[in-house]
């Protein structure tokens, strides 16, 4: 039973760190309705930016500051120079220009600052926390857990911030309509700007999170496409959504992967690990066949 | 103009359709009889154009029969009424963007072609000979809407008016014995709605197919409607002939006003 | 001048439904037939066949099967490689199991493999769209690979899932050279390429269409949307089946689940994309640039690097060519949406006065 909690608590605890990157598309989809196939990329661009900046020789700090406005920057530049170009094209064209995006960070980013996998230190251990191995015998990272608390008050802040801000109404009104806030006056290339700001942001802390637990490597992008089937369980324009989908999703696969294998083993002999490679994905497309819009999207309506 | 009008094709008993909270339409009754030209009027919001979605099979009513034929449909589907020879406009053109003008009528045809995928990827036989024989079809309805300059044109570059009026022809090209119009002169002008008009006068006259019409130009519905049905928040207000309509008091607060 | 077409009426329906209704358009085609089934064996080396020629009609083939999907059906897929894999496992097992079976009808039996299981992957089309769509043949993806990987009967019980591709010898002939393995992926090719271009202009294609553009009114005229959808996830997959089985068969000889990775599937998608969406000869012209990207790239760039004192390492290039693509979607998305194909017809367009100013 112990041993069933400890993968329960480590799903849940990965799962937040995916709820990370899933609020990243969240928030570009929230205000711009782009679907931001890159998301996962920026969160690579964003730790690759964090260690090579600081093998440059630059301090923790400094180097956080520094992949700050590079996530900034280059998410302006994609607005304006991708984006707003493809404004009037359906949207299925404005996914593949980001998955092409994708492939340019992926491609951009190894180049400048180098492709060998790199540990980031961020001065949290990833190892067992003493008490609970000790009265409980379950074995919980004390990484996970901080990681877990900086997601939870990231999505906390986010939500604040969309709900009682001034700032955050705007966001929700560009991305209702963008004609009808462009005609009470909200600057559409300032919002745009601010979104991508803090979209990169928050790439930045799961780009962080993740390269200091697995590694700063290319590999991180295949995890951050993890972020989708999150998105479906979750809604695509719900940030609560996107933390309750990625605690399923984290605890599901973990779940799944202990538990699953052993079955199959039995039936048909052999080796059947790899199962967190898809589940959340089968898992996403079964949702999808219930719940289309997600536990907390909001319903999609054709008028004809 | 001496047509002969005949036995009710279509009758609508007590349709009721609700969405969540919102009453689209409430407990409405009326029918439609064979090569008549039945106008739906009303102001914006008051359920016309739900109740071409229901008789076209698109929104199923909670409550209420139809009756098509004599026949009482228990729950249609947009393509069963397709099959049985219902064909309509939408008030947004509902074209498809990618095709050419000839292809966009030639999907009107769907219904009746019988040749499956093999036949059609293997050219042969039954695919051909079927395809010219609807090529055909489809070019005699292009000469009657006089678009024979457009015809490889996508239709996604065409002017609006010229885009209802392949709007139209797609629905014609499946010999309809009902055509629903939404709004088929929304955002005309003069010119372009005469032309419209007389396509539809001529449509009822040489093939006598019954029309279900919704207009907002109350000239129109006079001149060309035999009958007309009036609906207000989704009950219905008004049935009968357009001079009788015209002078109903009800309809006259609700939606003519004075001095009509 | 040399590619008007005045003088050239059609009187007939049927004159004008031909495939290709310009006289000169079918006297290139037939050059072009004439060049590639006899002068590209005589001429080429056994390098062009095998490293270029042979990929890259397996490739175009592949892309047929995704802009059946994509381009005219409108139903994004991610999960190209994963389709090309079953068709691939099922030939491999078709002619182990299966004594004495052609091979011919291996492919086709491996083709109609991957269409049933794309089927399968294709349902929740039947409720979903976009990039919801994408996300579910991402499943299809990861799901089928591992289970290509997992069970080991269907590898022959071989490690790691890889499999070996057996000869193929049709009526006592083996197809054992590359030229020959050329003739025959060539022949194959032509035939289902012809058939999809005879799909995509009957009434099949027409309603793949008008599902793309507008489901509802497509099912208001009549249109069934489940066959519809259905069918075409059963060609695609058929298509890619077909490249997977011909993958192993005429080009690798060996393959393992992993080498239909989900970046294959981007890469026929990105074949599309460039080639021209909904266009049949898109598929070819995108197969080919991004087949001979990469070699241009490896025969260019170290000159570049000399030139600018740059240094370049093996994973450099990789990574340009990553970002070379990239930036190549973007631009193509950007400038030209219906890709290679369109800027081919715009060419012709001007061929119609060329050498004439105008």
């Amino acid at each position: 039973m112990n041993f069933f909690l400890e993968v329960l608590v480590g799903g849940l605890l990965s799962g937040i760190m995916y709820a990370l990157v899933a609020l990243g598309f969240v928030l570009i989809y929230k205000a711009s309705g782009v679907f931001n196939f890159a998301q996962g990329a920026m969160v690579y661009l964003a730790a690759l930016s964090v260690v090579g900046v600081m093998e440059w020789g630059a301090p923790l700090w400094l180097a956080v500051i520094l992949a700050f406005a590079i996530m900034t920057l280059f998410g302006i530049a994609t607005e304006k120079l991708v984006l707003r170009k493809l404004v009037n094209q359906p949207p299925i064209a404005l996914f593949m220009a980001t998955i092409g995006l994708a492939f340019f960070i992926e491609g951009l980013a190894p180049m400048i600052f180098g492709s060998e996998p790199r540990a980031l230190d961020l001065g949290i251990v990833d190892e067992p926390i003493p008490w609970i191995l000790d009265n409980w015998n379950m074995v919980i990272s004390k990484f996970d857990l901080v990681a877990a608390g900086v997601g939870a008050l990231l999505v906390g802040t986010l939500a604040l911030f969309f709900q009682y801000t001034r700032i955050g109404r705007a966001l929700r009104a560009v991305a209702d309509d963008h004609q009808a806030a462009l005609s009470i006056g909200i600057p559409l290339q300032h919002i745009w700007a601010i979104v991508w700001g803090v979209a990169g942001f928050v790439a930045l802390v799961a780009g962080m999170m993740w390269g200091a637990r697995n590694g700063v490597q290319f590999a991180l992008t295949f995890t951050a496409l993890k972020a989708l089937p999150v998105l479906i369980l979750g809604g695509f324009t719900s940030v609560p959504g996107a933390i309750v989908g990625g605690l399923i999703i984290g605890a599901s696969e973990k779940l799944a992967e202990i538990y699953i294998p052993p079955v199959m083993q039995d039936l048909f002999g052999g080796n059947f690990g790899g199962i967190e490679g898809w589940f959340p994905y089968v898992l996403a497309l079964l949702f999808l066949l219930v719940r289309p819009e997600g536990l907390f999207g909001e319903k999609h309506i054709d008028r004809v | 103009m001496s047509k002969k009008i005949g036995d009710v094709i279509l009758d609508l008993q007590n349709i009721s359709l609700r969405f969540g909270g919102v009453k689209a339409l409430t407990d409405i009754s009326f029918n439609v009889r064979e090569h008549e030209i039945r106008a739906i009027i009303g102001p914006n919001g008051a359920g016309k154009s739900s109740m071409l979605n229901v008789i076209n099979g698109v929104y199923h009513p909670q409550e209420g029969k139809i009756f098509w034929r004599g026949k009482e449909r228990k729950r249609m589907e947009p393509h069963m009424a397709a099959q049985q020879n219902i064909a309509r406009t939408f008030q947004n053109i509902a074209l498809f963007k990618g095709m050419s003008v000839l292809d966009n009528i030639m999907t009107g045809r769907m219904t009746k072609m019988k040749a499956n995928f093999i036949e059609h990827a293997l050219w042969f036989g039954r695919a051909k000979s079927e395809e010219l024989a609807h090529r055909r079809k489809v070019e005699e309805v292009i000469d009657f809407l006089e678009i024979q300059h457009i015809r490889k044109t996508p239709v996604g570059r065409l002017p609006y008016g010229l885009q209802k009026r392949v709007e139209l022809g797609r629905a014609l090209a499946a010999e309809p014995s009902m055509l629903l119009l939404d709004e088929p002169m929304a955002g005309m002008n003069v010119e372009e709605k005469q032309d419209m008009c007389r396509f539809i006068l001529d449509v009822n006259d040489q093939f006598g197919t019954t029309i279900v019409l919704i207009e907002h130009d109350m000239g129109v519905v006079m001149d060309i409607s035999d009958r007309v049905v009036v609906l207000d928040y989704g009950k219905k207000i008004g049935d009968g002939e357009p001079e009788e309509v015209k002078n109903n008091e009800e309809v006259i607060k609700a939606y003519l006003g004075a001095g009509h | 001048m040399l590619y008007r077409e005045a003088g050239q009426f059609k009187t007939t329906y049927a004159a004008d439904q031909q495939l290709f209704p310009i006289r000169q358009d079918r006297i290139g085609l037939l050059l072009l037939l004439a060049v590639a089934f006899v002068g590209v064996p005589v001429l080429a080396s056994e390098y062009w066949f095998s490293a270029i020629l042979i990929p890259f009609l397996i490739f175009s083939l592949a892309a047929l099967g995704l802009n059946i999907l994509t381009g005219y059906a409108g139903q994004l897929s991610l999960g190209t490689a994963a389709f090309m894999a079953v068709g691939a496992y099922a030939a491999y097992n078709f002619q182990l199991r299966v004594e004495g079976i052609p091979i011919l009808v291996s492919f086709i039996c491996a083709g109609l493999t991957a269409a049933a299981v794309g089927i399968l992957f294709g349902l929740p089309s039947l409720r979903i769209k976009g990039f919801y769509l994408a996300v579910a043949t991402l499943a299809a993806q990861f799901f089928i690979v591992w289970c290509l990987t997992k069970f080991p009967w269907l590898s022959n019980h071989s490690s790691s899932g890889v499999i070996s591709a057996q000869d193929i010898v049709i009526m006592g002939f083996n197809f054992d050279t590359p030229v020959t393995k050329y003739l025959l992926v060539l022949a194959i090719v032509s035939v289902m390429a012809l058939a999809a271009k005879n799909l995509v202009r009957s009434s099949t294609g027409r309603a793949w269409m008008a599902v793309r553009d507008m489901d509802v009114a497509a099912s208001v005229i009549g249109i069934k949307l489940m066959p519809t959808k259905l069918l075409a996830f059963a060609v695609s997959s058929f298509y890619c089946g077909v490249a997977g089985a011909l993958y192993a068969f005429c080009y690798l000889g060996s393959v393992e689940p992993d080498g239909f990775s989900l970046d294959m599937s981007f890469k026929i998608l990105f074949m599309i994309i460039i080639g021209g969406v909904g266009s049949i000869l898109g598929c070819f012209l995108g197969a080919a640039f991004i087949l001979l990207l990469p070699i241009f790239l490896d025969f260019t760039l170290p000159g570049v690097a000399e030139l600018f004192g740059l240094p370049f390492s093996n994973a450099t290039v990789s990574h340009i060519q990553i970002l070379i693509f990239g930036a190549l979607i973007m631009f193509f998305l950007i400038v030209e949406p219906h890709g290679l194909a369109r800027l081919w017809q715009i060419a012709k367009e001007k061929l119609r006065l060329w050498p004439f100013p105008h």
